[in-house]
């Protein structure tokens, strides 16, 4: 028996044992010293501790003895330790002061020239979605940008134009890289459209200036395309639409998914509907086949790859100005293949590599007449970067490139061709200083090399940006970029060098709830830009003599917020341009720079229809052209350009959604510029004939389905 | 006698060894569960939330603190006027340390999708497209891990609801949903002991949807 209530004694004592209770006490400040509420008090390893209170003061009780050590905590502070002892006494902690820490939400971005559409990140300018439902892109990445400021529309080449630069100034990258030939070939002023489908991607990083070291070859624009990652549901896409129809396979899995494509198009069925300004022997017709896959590593890493193949054309009369009949006949016939994959891994210990390869294809066979011109563009492009962030203020983006391009043009009945191989090395680097959370340096440079010409060159770029308050931040960047001629004119010279931009950029952007206000100031100065003799379409002695310049303002309004269900954006860019390129003997404003350029796009949606209705309207003061008629060059400027275009796209069920999309509704006559006769007629005048749009208007209708055997299906599916 | 009472002793101290391997973590947890069903504003719930954090710190292989914080902040984006997104997102920070600690466990799972269905709430134009289909995956996991999960079927009837209501269809699925979820919340509560430290919430937002079914 005494056994037994010794055991007893033995479990009540070991119950009610009471160690001394430390009382301890003490306040929080933040960096203004100013009391710190919320901050997570407690005794390493054990559960006491409590939380400060308004005035950031706590006070609690321990059990522990001994030494420990004393933990701060609070979301978005760095958490700091202190070392104390309890032995029964009260303590009394000195003040202490935890300083925040520098993240991604609370720390500032450069938004010099830059413009990002995510759904993941602050500071954005549109959503991945927006870039679908832009009434004027009609589904066109490039045409959704066309509303954003620093762009100009123009309206018979259809490609992307920045702040007084010509198209082929913006680089176009897939997940960091880059793609040659993005958008399709296109012939006798039709305009082209990426040949990328904006469903691909996640997000997208456009800038218009002043760009990170890791892009070059690029004298105006970045446009950075991110795929997304792992489709997390297999399921079918069917799409019927007025120009043609397709269908994607999407099988997914817990670590990898793949999605497999096929489109065809033709407009021929609805070019015989609708009436054309356009002399049409063929139609614009292709087919694209596509697949994509992503794969989640062991390791935490993801590896993807992108790989499309398509084939199109199109045969078209072009009118020769002076002459009776239907003028030229154009053949096109076009091959594009483009592969990438990537790998990117982050590391627990902060350090991210990634590494990728690409390759892009491109054939064009282009009869003029009798003329036969076969042309071959190949670009393979190399990659892999390091960053690392060696603390919450100073993080590096280093990497080394290689490109080979091909290109090889032959005018294949006089068995005569050229061509040129080259070789380029990059190595960039890049590092941002965080000074405090609202205040941050970036510098960064970018050393080149070409096996064509020989040259080597260094771009050095730097920016910062400035908080002014919680909403509204200042930035500045400048910078110079290379890039090489085009293919054309540095296949008939392979010693040109690189042209030259150098860019100045002022930005202020203002970001309340549901409301975006951008303002940007540039200055841009071009030189050793390509200048030849001849025309355009038969270049001769090209040189570097060219230069120039392009200044101005853009800006930018956008409101989420003040009408219910209603989403707009105001855009106006103001450019001066003046260049000596091309054939000009002296420096004049570029047809693809109009002075004033302006667009809204309004989207509003209807609940009880089930449906989004949008309107875009863009404009701009007329775009200069040269008469030969008249003594001074490009002293002549077409009328204003405006177009209106309403969209409206339905979801009666959540599978199904009908878009239906008109383009100049109002079927105003746009012109782009006039084409005139090489020789003077008989009255010594210069005829024109001027080039104008394909069609009064463009109609478009698509039925798009998703079929997916996934127990709910019912569900919002990816447009 | 003696070798009885030993034997009786020890067994009984295997026992409690067993059904509560840490009586000190328990009795926290349970402290800090009965403060959580009393929170009425922010501060109280940081308070709450800061408690199972220190208890997450000091048990570091425990999914449960962690689980709990990751709620409390999901209920004060909902409830109280605070930074909701960065709550959403401390959330799940927090949810995703659990899910490390308690891989492929129901309760996380469908506590990450209830997680994703605020952030979808915040701005459901722009993010809906994207995040639905997200929330929907991990309501469906969270059923499939553990189809006696009261929580999993109610969200997941949550969202279907929602989605029929924007859709104008039927709401037949989710209201059969909704009422497969309360029983298994009757079930649920048969097991529950003043000892229950697992997650037990809900059973209310399932009823308040279930009168709207009716």
């Amino acid at each position: 028996m005494r056994t037994l209530s010794i055991f007893i004694f033995l479990f009540l004592s070991l119950s009610t044992i009471s160690f001394s209770q430390t009382k301890i006490s003490g306040k929080v400040l933040d960096e203004k010293k100013k009391g710190l509420p919320g901050v997570n008090v407690l005794i390493k390893g054990s559960y006491d501790g409590s939380t400060s209170k308004d005035d950031g003061s706590f006070e609690f009780e321990t059990d522990e003895e001994g030494p420990q050590v004393l933990v701060f905590q609070l979301m978005g502070f760095k958490s700091i330790e202190i070392a104390i002892h309890c032995e029964g006494n009260a303590i009394q902690i000195p003040d202490q002061i935890l300083v925040e820490a520098i993240t991604e939400m609370n720390a500032v971005t450069i938004s010099a020239g830059a413009m990002e559409a995510s759904d993941e990140k602050k500071s954005v300018i549109l959503r991945p979605l927006d870039i679908v439902t832009t009434p004027s892109a009609m589904g066109d990445i490039v045409g959704a940008f066309q509303t954003l400021p620093g762009t100009s529309t123009v309206g018979n080449d259809g490609r992307l134009f920045v702040r007084g630069g010509d198209a082929s100034e913006v680089g176009i990258y897939i997940d960091g890289m880059r793609v040659g030939n993005a958008y399709g070939s296109t012939a006798g002023n039709v305009p082209t459209r990426t040949r990328f489908n904006p469903n691909l991607f996640k997000g997208t990083f456009f800038s218009t200036g002043g760009y990170s070291a890791e892009y070059g070859q690029a004298l105006s624009s970045a446009l950075a395309l991110n795929t997304k990652d792992l489709s997390i549901r297999s399921q079918g896409d069917l799409s019927i639409m007025s120009v043609g129809g397709g269908y994607a396979h999407t099988l997914s899995s817990e670590k990898q998914s793949l999605t497999f494509s096929a489109n065809y198009f033709d407009l021929k069925p609805y070019q015989s509907l609708v009436k054309q300004n356009f002399d049409w022997e063929r139609a614009p017709n292709g087919w694209d086949i596509e697949l994509s896959a992503q794969k989640k590593l062991a390791k935490g890493g993801l590896w993807k790859i992108l790989a499309r193949t398509e084939s199109g054309g199109m045969e078209i009369w072009q009118p020769e100005p002076g002459q009776e009949g239907r003028g030229q006949l154009i053949r096109l016939r076009n091959k594009y293949s483009f592969a990438q994959s990537n790998w990117k891994n982050a590391f627990e210990n902060g350090w991210t590599l990634f590494a990728g390869a690409a390759l892009s294809s491109n054939f064009d066979d282009i009869r003029i007449d009798s003329i036969r011109l076969e042309r071959k563009n190949q670009l393979a492009h190399g990659k892999f970067t390091a960053t690392k962030d060696f603390s919450d203020r100073l993080s590096m983006n280093t990497g080394i490139e290689y490109f080979n391009h091909q290109f090889d043009e032959s005018l294949v009945d006089l068995n005569f061709s050229r061509d040129y191989v080259d070789h380029q090395f990059y190595f960039f680097t890049e590092w941002d200083y965080y000074l405090n959370k609202n205040l941050v340096f970036r510098a960064g440079l970018r050393a080149g090399q070409s096996s064509l010409n020989k040259e080597q060159w260094l771009d050095p770029r730097a920016s910062l940006a400035y908080k002014i308050s919680e909403s509204s931040q200042v930035s500045f960047a400048a910078g110079s970029f290379s890039q090489m001629p085009v293919e054309n004119l540095r296949v008939l010279n392979q010693t040109l060098k690189n042209t030259e931009s150098n860019h100045l950029i002022l930005n202020y952007l203002l970001q309340k709830e549901g409301i975006t206000f951008r303002a940007e100031g540039f200055y841009k100065g071009y030189e050793n830009l390509v200048v030849f003799e001849g025309y355009p379409q038969s270049p001769q002695n090209p040189t570097n003599l060219g230069k120039g310049y392009a200044q101005g303002v853009d800006i930018f309004f956008r409101d989420r917020k003040s009408i219910k269900n209603t989403d707009y954006w105001i855009t106006y860019s103001f450019v001066d341009s003046k260049r000596q390129f091309d054939q000009f003997q002296s420096e004049v404003q570029p047809s693809f720079a109009p002075k004033h350029n302006f667009s809204v796009v309004a989207k509003h949606f209807i609940l009880d229809l089930k449906s989004q209705l949008g309107i875009s309207f863009s404009m701009n003061d007329g775009y200069p052209y040269h008469n030969p008629n008249d003594g001074e060059e490009m002293s002549s400027k077409t009328e204003s350009f405006q177009s209106l275009s309403f969209s409206w796209s339905y979801l009666p069920r959540p599978n199904l959604i009908i878009h239906f999309g008109v383009n100049n509704v109002l079927g105003r006559e746009n012109v782009f510029g006039y084409r005139f006769a090489q020789q003077a007629n008989s009255q010594g005048v210069f005829e024109s004939i001027p080039s104008g749009q394909v069609a009064p208007r463009f109609l478009f209708l698509g039925i798009f389905l998703t079929l997916s055997k996934d127990k709910n299906a019912n569900q919002l599916n990816n447009l | 006698m003696k070798k009885l009472i030993l034997t009786f002793a020890l067994s009984f101290l295997w026992i409690s060894l067993s059904m509560a391997s840490d009586p000190a973590f328990e009795k926290a947890m349970k402290k800090q569960i009965i403060a959580m069903d009393q929170i009425a504003n922010a501060e109280q719930s940081k308070e709450v939330a800061n408690g199972f954090l220190r208890i997450a710190e000091a048990k570091s292989e425990e999914w449960l603190p962690l689980y709990y914080a990751g709620l409390i902040h999901i209920e004060a984006a909902f409830r109280f006027e605070v930074n909701k997104d960065q709550y959403l997102d401390q959330a799940l920070e927090y949810i995703d340390k659990a899910e490390k600690l308690a891989p492929a466990n129901s309760e996380v799972t469908a506590l990450k999708g209830y997680a994703i269905m605020g952030k979808i709430s915040l701005d459901p134009a722009s993010r809906g497209q994207n995040l639905s289909p997200q929330a929907m995956q991990l309501f469906g996991k969270a059923i499939n891990l553990d189809r006696e999960n009261p929580r999993a079927l109610y969200l997941m009837a949550q969202m279907e609801y929602g989605m029929a209501q924007f859709f104008g269809s039927g709401t037949d699925k989710a209201c059969g949903m909704v009422r497969l979820s309360l029983e298994q919340f009757e079930k649920e509560e048969s097991i529950i002991t003043e000892d229950y430290i697992l997650p037990k919430w809900g059973k209310r937002s399932a009823q308040q949807m279930m009168n709207n079914c009716n």
